[in-house]
Order: C-alpha cells, then structure tokens, then sequence
C-alpha cells in the first residue's frame, strides 16, 4: 500500500492537500492574522522581518528608501495575492472519509508556500525562535503558539518535500 | 536554518576567486543571503532554484554555505540587477542584502 501523503500529484498538473478537518479550521483563521500584521504597524519586529532593508551598507540611507519606494508595493501586493489564493482554495475542500482535501493548482502551490513560509517567519520573530533546540512548558501562555508553528513547519517541510521530488 | 532531517555530506571546496582589474563602476555588485532560524533548508534550495534557475547541485551547496558560514553571496551583477534579487529573494521571505565590496 502506498503511503499517506500530505501532499500528493492529483489530476494534470495539481497537488491535492489531505488536512484532517480541525486542520483546515485552523488554517483557516490564519490568512487573517497575516493580513493584520501586513496592515500593522512598520515598525512590527514581524513586519520587518518580512520586509528587511535591501542594502548592507548602513550609511545607504537614501539608496535604501529609494529601493524600498520601487518595490514595497508590489511586494506587499503580492503578499496579499497569497493571501486571497489560499483562502480561495480553502473553500474547495472536499471531503474524502475523514480528511479534507484540496486540489492545488500550481498558482495555488506557490500561494500556500509563500503563505506557510510568511507565518512562520512572523510567529518565528513572535516567539523568538532561534536554531537552538527548545523544550516548552505545557503551561507556558505560548505553548499553543509553538504548536502552531511546529505543525507549520511540517506542512510547509512536506511541501517543499513534494516539490523538490 | 531549520532542519527536520539530518544531512551527511562531503565539505565543500572553494576556488580562490579570480582577481580581475576593473573600474569601480565595472565591479560588480554582490547580493548576500544571510542564515536565519526560521527558513527550512529544503526550502531555501528551493527558492535558489526557482529564482536563478541554478542545479541542484549548486542551490545545495550555496544553502549549506549560508547554514555553515551564516551567509552566501548567490549572485551578482549591476546594481539594478541586484536590487531586483534582493526584492526576489525578499518575496520569499529569505533575508538578503546587497553590497559593493570595495
């Protein structure tokens, strides 16, 4: 028997996503947050990450904001783009037994990429992520947000995964 | 960068670079990738893939590069070209910047 994917070739050129249906809840409130921050504040540590400063030089103040003039907004409409993408396909799920799943179409995969790498480069800036390894306290406040970033890193590992074949 | 599964592999050998004369105007310009603790490594070959259309040979080795030495120079060319990459490479959440080494 084959084994279960999380991503897998569907139809033509499509990957169909399985997520069980607390999955797909979940995922389903998180373009919204991202939104949040896109719209939040410039000086958010989690908005910065998203949008750093292009030249090295610290002194290339006005090379800095000329480049940022040029391409902030296409960058942060194509964030948005992403974020439109995914919530569309969220509202093709099907259901098959247990899970739901999702043909993706290839516009639809680099949305869900880029979409899935975004929150977790804002909650990894959130909680403080870095390459040690951690150990959460079950009762810390932001164990579920560890949680979520944890199931995002799969997803996103499985993703990729799928992708580089 | 992050990690979900080990990697086993040879070290990897650099030439010296070339010394060239050129003109300040002439030299290039070089764009940085900078390692992070978010990015997974099997997606930042990815992204060297898509975006500059490199084998995968050369997106793995500039990816163990950026995890091993914190930082990579993936590309270079004129400024414009430059500042193109870095907003390339900023789309898809990588942190990049660009130089002028003197």
């Amino acid at each position: 028997m084959a084994r279960w994917r999380r991503f897998r070739r569907g139809s033509g050129d499509t990957l169909v996503v399985s997520l069980a249906p607390v999955e797909l809840e979940l995922l389903r409130g998180l373009p919204d947050q991202l939104q949040a921050v896109l719209d939040g504040p410039a000086d958010d540590p989690a908005r910065s990450r998203l949008f750093p400063r292009a030249y090295l030089d610290p002194t290339a103040e006005t090379e800095d904001e000329q480049w940022q003039e040029l391409v902030h907004p296409e960058l942060l409409r194509e964030r948005a783009e992403q974020l439109t993408t995914i919530t569309a396909s969220f509202g093709r799920a099907e259901a098959a037994g247990e899970w739901q799943e999702i043909a993706l179409e290839p516009d639809d995969v680099q949305a869900w990429l880029g979409v899935l790498n975004d929150l977790r480069l804002v909650l990894g800036a959130r909680l403080g992520v870095t390459a040690d390894p951690r150990r959460v306290d079950p009762e810390d406040p932001q164990a579920p947000a560890f949680a979520v970033y944890d199931w995002l890193t799969g997803l996103e590992a499985d993703l990729v995964d799928q992708l580089l074949g | 960068m992050s990690s979900s599964t080990s990697l086993s592999v040879a070290p990897v050998e650099i030439g010296e670079p070339e010394v060239v004369e050129v003109t300040r105007t002439d030299r290039p310009w070089i764009v940085v990738v900078w390692d992070d603790p978010v990015n997974l490594m099997s997606y930042v070959v990815y992204v060297f893939q898509k975006l500059f259309g490199y084998s995968r040979k050369k997106a793995r080795r500039l990816m163990l590069q950026v995890h091993h030495e914190g930082k990579a120079a993936v590309s270079d060319g004129p400024r414009e070209q430059c500042e193109a990459d870095v907003a390339r490479l900023h789309a898809h959440g990588l942190w990049a910047t660009m130089e002028h080494p003197e």
